[in-house]
């Protein structure tokens, strides 16, 4: 579980860590929308150079980002292989009942397993380099607009941002009842279906227990210190756009006209 | 059971770039039947030691001999049953472990995981709750109807009932009141008369010194002292790097010392305080 | 001396229970005043500091905290008024970084943010956690997240501290740290303090303790009062005093005076007898 590479903060400075969140999560899913513009080996090089390189200037690990890979790897290989041995084509390499592997099929694969690779580094990325309250900070200030229709945004991101203070406890709380329970006996993933099944029990209403006690704490923690619902409340973190966030939306455009002039060919 | 670890060292998310040492080369033996105490300051590897015990982490290299059983980084997840059975573990708020819908089963769970049958594990859960202070009639409630320090007491019980020999405890008083700490204390005691082997984790240094007849002392993941409680509480070079305080007693004669009194030794029980106040009062 | 909070006759029951947990309770606290209160698991301290602060409603009487009735129209400006420091430090932080999260009761009474920053720097100052405002709580030895949260509480300007088990979880350095630093608290500052422990030495320093039982008062008098109780505060699950356990364990064969001594009086005792030989 604390393997988990995406999803996660880690620590650094550099200048992907310090630009604007609202930025960088807007880059982030525009991007990912425009990987599926690309068509061709060259598009697709050109996506995975410019990763490449924002992964360069971020100075984190290129094993951060593998290691990212690592929870979708089945995902990811049932998907290519599926491409690979099932992709129709007059011209097969290779036939064999319903299977068949052809150039195209063995290039389509490629290229999904490249999405795959674009989508994951470029969403670590993001989560690596943006602290969850910064995040939940560029929510709010993204859905702000909504508050015309009465939608609670103030609230929704204050949840938010506590829901992502919780998990590290919630992580730490599972593994604690787990080694509890294993010294008592329990044997996680032995035994057929049932067993298993049986042996969440312990754990399960434990965790349910303790998750409700934490909240309760965390409440009264709250209230005590004069936590309302949200309204007439001031922040202490400005989000603020400084020139860099400019010349990285820029860059965007600029991938942008490239892709599509590289696409036609 | 004698428990022996050789060249252990664990590293947290070894070979990602998070990795953070738990454990780092720790050589050390843990006696049979002796009533031990781990101490060390928050975040020094206290309870990464403990849990390489009952395999619940495994070394990332070096070894663990517990009894004549072998833990290595290569153990295998299966068959540590007997290993657990023998090595029963109470962590800080074990209430939280507590799942069933009686007393009773929660009690018989540990056991009957470990093979006990249902009769035995029965008799075993009667004995242990009035161990630990409860009475029968304690059997049939939900351990969710009582209070903290009953649900304390209740989640011992389910630890002791597999009757394990060899007993870790960490921080296992945290949040009781000292009547009800020294109870919980007093029993660990008992248990080890009956000779089982107690591990105690504690910040809390007369339990130490009223308790212990051995004592470990980690630091930065690190082993820095093994011996005696009297003689570590004596250690110079512990103290003035500030990797040990001292028991209320041995704080008491220092600030004495300033007073014309003097210790060899400083004493670290009230007992030995008090005798060795009388004996300078009344020697010279 | 001036009332700063005062609790008239409540009870309160928690629901799904029978006994209550509050039973009937009177008290009064005054301003500046350092209260310890203490009594076994489950005698209902928490509850009581929980009712002060509004956070759970009393069936019966009246709490003032102020010279303001506790009540639904109040209780914003009460809460403001009362800083509470809970036992587990893990199950208090709610910002993501030990600077957001003591701007956290800030930003709820809606200051703007130019003076937040300098309270926020002001507060993480008084605890001595300046180098750490870009932390991650988490990250922290619990002594430190303890200064943290109390910096959090310190940021409102407070004038009642309540520390509910506050050192409990902590080592013997993060104990000291937290105890130094509400000492120095109530020297320099204007505050009331309410501490609630088991750790009668903890107790010392407060100018009067309460003693609670299955949810009443039973005892209330200065230190040395209920220290002079002896071994029957064990009744009430408290430790006697080391002094106190040291005096009776030398009265066999020492002559010392009758009640309660503290440490410096104990040595100075201890030390005139010997040197009069
Ligand atoms: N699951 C984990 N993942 C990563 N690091 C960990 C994990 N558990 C512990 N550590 C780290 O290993 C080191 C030793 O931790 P450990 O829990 O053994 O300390 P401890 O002596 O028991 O402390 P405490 O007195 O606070 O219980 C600490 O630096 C801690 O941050
Ligand atoms: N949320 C709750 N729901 C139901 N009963 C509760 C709740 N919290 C406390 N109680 C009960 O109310 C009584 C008083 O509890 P309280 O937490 O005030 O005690 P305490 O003096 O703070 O104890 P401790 O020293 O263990 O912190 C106890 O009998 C307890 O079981
Ligand atoms: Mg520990
Ligand atoms: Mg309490």
């Amino acid at each position: 579980m604390n393997k988990l590479i995406l999803g996660r903060y880690l620590p650094g400075d550099s200048i992907i860590y310090r630009l604007d969140p609202r930025g960088k999560f807007l880059i982030t899913f525009y991007f990912i929308g425009i990987v599926f513009l690309a068509n061709n080996v060259a598009s697709y090089g050109f996506l995975l150079l410019f990763v490449l390189f924002s992964v360069y200037i971020s100075k984190i690990n290129l094993g951060f980002f593998i290691k990212g890979l690592r929870p979708m790897l089945w995902l990811i290989l049932f998907t290519v292989l599926l491409q690979l041995f099932f992709t129709p084509s007059n011209d097969p390499i290779w036939h064999w009942g319903i299977l068949t592997l052809s150039t195209d099929g063995m290039r389509i694969a490629a290229y999904i397993f490249i999405r795959f690779v674009l989508i994951i580094f470029i969403s670590t990325l993001l989560t690596l380099t943006t602290t969850p309250i910064e995040i939940s900070d560029s929510i709010e200030s993204i859905l702000k607009p909504l508050k015309v229709i009465k939608f609670p945004v103030t609230q929704v991101a204050l949840m938010l941002s506590i829901a992502l203070r919780f998990v590290p406890l919630l992580i730490d709380e599972t593994t604690k009842i787990m080694d509890a329970q294993r010294a008592r006996g329990v044997d996680f993933g032995e035994g057929g279906v049932m067993q298993r099944i049986k042996s969440f029990v312990p754990i399960l209403i434990p965790l349910f227990v303790s998750s409700f006690s934490i909240a309760y704490d965390l409440a009264i923690a709250m209230e005590s210190r004069g936590y309302k619902d949200g309204e007439g409340r001031s922040k202490y973190r400005v989000l603020s756009w400084a020139r860099r966030d400019n010349v990285a939306l820029g860059v965007m455009i600029l991938i942008t006209i490239i892709l599509l002039f590289i696409r036609s060919y | 059971m004698e428990i022996i670890f050789k060249n252990v060292t664990h590293s947290y998310e070894a070979n990602s770039p998070l990795e953070g040492i738990g454990l780092n080369d720790v050589s050390l033996a843990i006696h049979d039947k002796k009533f031990t105490a781990i101490v060390g300051k928050t975040g020094s590897g206290k309870s990464t030691l403990v849990r390489h015990i009952n395999a619940l982490i495994k070394p990332t290299s070096g070894t663990i001999k517990v009894g004549d059983r072998e833990i290595t980084p290569e153990t295998n997840n299966k068959n540590l049953k007997s290993l657990r059975k023998n090595v029963g573990m109470v962590f800080q708020f074990p209430e939280s472990q507590l799942f069933e819908d009686t007393v009773e089963k929660d009690i018989m769970f540990g056991p009957m995981n470990f093979g006990m049958s249902e009769s035995d594990a029965k008799e075993s859960a009667k004995k242990m709750i009035k161990l630990v202070g409860l009475g029968e009639e304690y059997l049939d409630k939900s351990p969710f109807d009582l209070s903290g320090g009953q649900m304390r007491r209740v989640a011992i019980a389910g630890v002791l009932a597999s009757n394990p020999e060899t007993i870790i405890l960490d921080e296992p008083t945290a949040g009781l009141d000292p009547v009800g700490r020294k109870e919980i204390m007093d029993l660990f005691k008992n248990l080890q008369k009956q000779g089982r082997t107690i591990i105690l984790i504690t910040h809390n240094m007369d339990d130490v010194a009223n308790y212990a007849e051995e004592m470990v002392v980690i630091h930065d993941a690190k082993v820095m002292a093994v011996g005696k409680p009297k003689d570590i509480f004596n250690d110079k070079e512990l103290l003035t790097n500030d990797i040990l305080t001292l028991p209320r007693s041995a704080v008491f004669a220092q600030k004495l010392s300033k007073r014309d009194f003097s210790f060899p030794q400083l004493p670290i029980t009230i007992s030995e305080l008090t005798a060795e106040i009388k004996q300078q009062v009344h020697g010279d | 001396m001036e009332k700063i909070i005062s609790i008239k006759d409540v009870t309160y029951t928690y629901p799904e229970s029978k006994q209550p947990a509050i039973n009937n309770l009177s008290l009064d606290i005054y301003r500046n005043e350092w209260v310890s209160i203490v009594g076994r698991n489950g005698s209902g301290k928490s509850t009581l500091a929980k009712l002060i602060d509004g956070l759970i409603e009393s069936e019966s009487g009246t709490i003032f905290v102020d010279g303001q009735e506790v009540n639904e129209e109040n209780i914003w400006n009460i809460r403001s008024k009362i800083g509470i420091v809970f036992q587990n430090p893990d199950h208090q932080f709610v910002g993501a970084t030990v600077e957001d999260d003591v701007a956290f009761g800030l930003e709820n009474q809606g200051v703007p943010r130019d003076e937040m920053v300098k309270e926020v720097d002001d507060a993480l100052k008084m605890v001595d956690m300046q180098d750490y405002k870009t932390r991650d709580p988490q990250s922290l030895s619990g002594g430190q997240k303890q200064r943290v949260a109390i910096a959090g509480v310190l940021a409102t300007k407070p004038s009642i501290i309540i520390m509910d088990e506050s050192t409990s979880m902590l080592d013997p350095n993060g104990r000291k740290t937290v105890l130094d630093l509400v000492k120095q608290l109530r020297d320099q500052q204007d505050m009331t303090i309410i501490s609630i422990t088991h750790d009668i030495e903890e107790t010392e320093l407060s100018e009067r303790i309460v003693v609670l039982r299955s949810g009443e008062v039973v005892k209330e008098a200065d230190p040395k009062a209920i220290y002079d109780m002896g071994s029957e505060l064990t009744k009430y699950g408290l430790e006697e005093p080391f002094s106190s356990q040291v005096a009776s364990l030398l009265k066999d064969g020492i002559k010392l005076p009758e009640g309660y001594l503290n440490e410096e009086e104990l040595i100075e005792n201890i030390w005139k007898l010997s040197s009069k030989m």
